[in-house]
C-alpha cells in the first residue's frame, strides 16, 4: 500500500502543473457554494439581529433601504438630509427617545457617525480604553477602526474633505481620540463616533473664530462695521483643531433645529407607543418616512435568498461542468499514460494494483482540493469584511 | 435589474460588515435613586426641595457665575453619569454648546415658556463675508428672577423626576409668597427710575414693571472714567438714584455713588450656591433690601 502511495505521489509531483490546476479547480468549485450559503445564512441572522435591535428609523422620503443601511450599518451614500427639529418632533410626542444620526463624512476611509451619548448605552457599547467624548472635537473609535488606523488614546484622526477641491464646503477637522470601544462584531466596530455638533463643525455649519467684535479696525479681517454688525473678510480664522483655548468660541450658525441629520433612531417606550408614533408619519403629505428596519431587511433578505437559490443552481451547474472536465482530464491522462501502464504490467504489477494506483492519485487530488477549499473558507471568513468593503466602495 | 443587483451587493457587504454579535438591547434600566446635576443654583435648590432625600442633587463647585463656567473634561464626567441634568434654557450656560451630554437625561426647564423669553436688543452681530449676519447670546437667561417662571421651571423638574412624594407644592407656595413680597416691595418703587449694574434683571423688570436700564459694571472692579461718564449720560435721560448690584460693590464704588446721590442696593440673582442660607433666604434678603430703600 505504501508503495502505491509513493508511486501516486511521485506521479502527481512530476506532473505538478496539471495536478495544481485540477486541485485548484475542484477546491474552488467546492468552496464557492459553501461560502455563499454560509455567508448568506450567517449574515442574515446578524443583519436581522441588528435590525430587530433598532425599533424605528426616521428619515426623509426616499429609499428605505438606503436609509436603513446608512443609519444602522453606516454604509451606502448618505440619504437625503432632514433637520434636527425632527428629534424634538419625536420627543414632543413623549412616545419615544430620539437619537440623532449624521453619517456623511469619513476619516481615513471610516465613517464618522455624529450622534449623542444616548447611543452608546442603547447599543450596549463598552469602552476598551479611555472615555466617551465630553467635548466637541473629541471622538471614540470602533475596535476595527482603531486597529486599522493604528491609533491610541490621545492620537488624532482628520476628517476627509468630501471633494478634492472643497473650498467652500467642509473643513477638515482634527479630532482627538479619547476612547476606543470594545469589539462587538457589529458595524459599530467600523465607525468613528463623535458628538453631532462636531460633525456640524466638519460640515461648516458651526465654527469658532476670534472675537471679531473686539478686533481693531486695522486688523485686516474687518471689511466694515454697520452699527452693531461687523462684516469680516474670508481671512477670519476658522479653526480646524479644537482645543481648550478656542473651544468656547465655537457656535452654531443658525438655529439648531435647522441643522442637518441623515436619520433619527426612535426608541419607543413600548410597542403601543411605537405603533402610535408610526401612525403620526402616515399622512399623505408627510415629508418624512418612519421605517421599521426589520421589515426592510426581511424584504431584502427575501430577495437575497431567492438570488442565493439562483446562485446555488449556477454553482451546481458549475460543479457538474468542473467534474465533467476533470473526468475528461483524467480520462485523457489515462490514454496518454497507456504505455506507462503497459510497462507496469510487463514488470509484474497486477491490473488491480494499477487501478489502485490510479484511484490513489484521484483520492490525493480530491483530498488536496478539500483541504484547499477549507483553507479558502478560513481565509475568506477572516478577510470577508475587507473584501466586501472593497466591493461596496 | 441594475438596482436589484446593487441592492444585493449592498446586502452582501452589509451582512459581512455587521458580523455576528447580536449585542442589541433596549435602553438601560433607571437607577433607584436619581442623581441630579444642575447647571445653576436655583435649579439645584428646586430639585432639592422637590426630591428631598429621594434625589442626590449635584451643583459643581464653580467660582463665579455658573452661566459663564467653562468646564474642562474632568468636570463633566459626573454629568455624563447623571440620572437627570437640569438645564435652564434661554441660552444659559454657553458651555452646553460645546460639550457632549446624554440628551435623554436633559431636562429643559424653561421649554414650556420659550415664547416668554426676552430678547436682548443690541447684541453685537457679525457675518462672514457675504454670509448671513448673526449674533450670539441674544436671550436674557436669568428666568428664575420672575417667580412665576421659576414655578414653571420647578414644575418641569417635578415632572421629570416623577417621584411618588414630591415637595413641589410646598415650593410653589414659597415661590408664590416670594412673588407677593417682591410685588409689594417693588410697588413702592413704582415709576422710580432704576439702574442695574449688569443686564441680568430683565425678567424681574418685566414681572414687576420696573423702569430699569442696565450698565455693564462689575461689583468687584472699579469702573474707569468712561464708564462713569456713561452713567452720567444715562442719568440725563434716566434720572435714577438707585443702582441694583448682583453682589456688594467695592467700598470705593459705593462711596462715589453715594457722593452722586445714588443708593447701592444688592439684588442677588443667586445663580451660584450662597455661602450662607438657601435660595429663599437670599431672595427674602433681596426683598428686605428693596423694602429698605429710602425714597425722597
Amino acid at each position: 500500500m505504501i508503495d502505491i502511495l509513493q508511486l501516486a505521489c511521485k506521479y502527481l509531483r512530476f506532473n505538478w502543473i496539471k495536478t495544481s490546476i485540477v486541485v485548484v479547480a475542484i477546491a474552488l468549485i467546492l468552496f464557492l457554494p459553501a461560502a455563499l450559503d454560509l455567508l448568506v445564512r450567517h449574515g442574515a441572522t446578524s443583519l436581522l439581529t441588528r435590525a430587530a435591535g433598532t425599533p424605528l428609523v426616521l428619515g426623509a422620503q426616499g429609499s428605505p433601504l438606503e436609509l436603513v443601511l446608512n443609519s444602522l450599518y453606516f454604509e451606502t451614500k448618505p440619504p437625503p438630509e432632514i433637520t434636527y427639529s425632527e428629534v424634538a418632533r419625536i420627543e414632543q410626542t413623549s412616545l419615544a427617545t430620539a437619537i440623532p444620526i449624521y453619517n456623511r463624512f469619513r476619516a481615513g476611509g471610516w465613517p464618522i457617525v455624529g450622534t449623542n451619548l444616548d447611543y452608546y448605552p442603547w447599543r450596549s457599547l463598552e469602552l476598551a480604553q479611555g472615555r466617551y467624548p465630553l467635548m466637541i472635537g473629541e471622538c471614540v473609535l470602533g475596535a476595527d477602526a482603531a486597529k486599522e488606523l493604528s491609533v491610541q488614546i490621545g492620537a488624532h484622526v482628520i476628517s476627509s474633505p468630501e471633494e478634492l477641491f472643497d473650498f467652500a464646503g467642509s473643513y477638515p477637522l482634527r479630532m482627538e481620540v479619547v476612547g476606543i470601544l470594545k469589539s462587538t462584531g457589529a458595524a459599530d466596530d467600523r465607525a468613528i463616533f463623535t458628538d453631532i455638533k462636531t460633525v456640524w463643525i466638519i460640515a461648516g455649519l458651526a465654527h469658532g473664530h476670534e472675537d471679531v467684535t473686539q478686533a481693531p479696525d486695522d486688523d485686516g479681517t474687518i471689511l466694515r462695521r454697520e452699527g452693531s454688525r461687523t462684516i469680516t473678510n474670508a481671512s477670519t480664522m476658522t479653526y480646524n483643531v479644537i482645543h481648550a483655548g478656542n473651544r468656547a468660541s465655537y457656535h452654531l450658525h443658525g438655529k439648531i433645529e435647522d441643522l442637518p441629520l441623515t436619520a433619527v433612531l426612535a426608541l419607543p417606550h413600548d410597542p403601543r407607543a411605537g405603533a402610535l408614533l408610526r401612525g403620526k408619519y402616515l399622512r399623505a403629505d408627510e415629508s418624512m418616512q418612519m421605517i421599521v428596519p426589520t421589515t426592510v431587511i426581511e424584504s431584502l433578505l427575501g430577495t437575497m435568498f431567492r438570488l442565493r437559490e439562483y446562485l446555488l443552481l449556477g454553482s451546481a451547474l458549475a460543479v457538474f461542468s468542473t467534474l465533467s472536465t476533470t473526468s475528461l482530464v483524467f480520462f485523457l491522462a489515462l490514454r496518454l499514460r497507456q504505455r506507462e501502464i503497459e510497462t507496469m504490467h510487463r514488470i509484474g504489477l497486477p491490473r488491480t494494483r494499477v487501478l489502485g494506483l490510479l484511484a490513489t492519485e484521484i483520492a490525493i487530488v480530491i483530498a488536496a482540493a478539500v483541504a484547499l477549499a477549507l483553507i479558502f473558507s478560513i481565509v475568506f471568513s477572516r478577510y470577508v469584511d475587507l473584501i466586501m468593503l472593497e466591493i461596496l466602495t | 435589474m441594475k438596482a436589484h443587483s446593487i441592492n444585493c451587493f449592498s446586502l452582501i457587504a452589509v451582512i459581512s460588515l455587521i458580523g455576528c454579535s447580536g449585542r442589541e438591547s433596549g435602553p438601560p434600566a433607571e437607577a433607584a435613586q436619581v442623581k441630579v446635576y444642575a447647571v445653576n443654583y436655583p435649579l439645584a435648590y428646586f430639585a432639592e426641595r422637590i426630591g428631598g432625600g429621594a434625589v442626590e442633587v449635584v451643583l459643581p463647585e464653580i467660582e463665579g457665575d455658573p452661566a459663564f463656567w467653562q468646564p474642562e473634561p474632568d468636570d463633566l464626567t459626573g454629568f455624563q453619569g447623571a440620572g437627570k441634568i437640569l438645564v435652564n434654557g434661554a441660552g444659559y450656560a454657553k458651555w452646553l454648546d460645546y460639550v457632549s451630554l446624554p440628551q435623554s437625561k436633559l431636562v429643559h426647564t424653561s421649554s414650556a415658556f420659550k415664547n416668554q423669553y426676552i430678547e436682548i436688543s443690541g447684541a453685537p452681530m457679525h457675518s462672514h463675508g457675504d454670509g448671513e449676519a448673526h449674533a450670539h447670546g441674544e436671550l436674557a437667561f436669568t428666568t428664575w428672577l420672575d417667580p412665576m417662571l421659576a414655578i414653571e421651571q420647578a414644575a418641569a423638574i417635578d415632572a421629570a423626576l416623577a417621584l411618588p412624594e414630591s415637595g413641589f407644592e410646598a415650593l410653589k407656595s414659597d415661590l408664590l409668597a416670594l412673588d407677593q413680597s417682591l410685588a409689594a416691595a417693588f410697588t413702592r418703587l413704582s415709576g422710580q427710575a432704576l439702574i442695574g449694574s449688569h443686564p441680568v434683571y430683565q425678567y424681574l423688570q418685566r414681572r414687576y414693571d420696573l423702569n430699569l436700564r442696565s450698565l455693564h459694571w462689575e461689583p468687584d472692579m472699579m469702573p474707569d472714567e468712561a464708564m462713569w461718564q456713561e452713567l452720567q449720560a444715562l442719568r440725563r435721560t434716566h434720572p435714577s438714584k438707585i443702582l441694583l448690584w448682583e453682589s456688594e460693590p467695592l467700598a470705593g464704588i459705593k462711596a462715589r455713588l453715594d457722593a452722586m446721590g445714588i443708593q447701592s442696593v444688592v439684588f442677588d440673582p443667586c445663580g451660584n450656591r450662597p455661602e450662607q442660607g438657601d435660595y429663599l433666604a437670599v431672595m427674602r434678603a433681596n426683598v428686605a433690601r428693596i423694602e429698605s430703600i429710602q425714597l425722597d
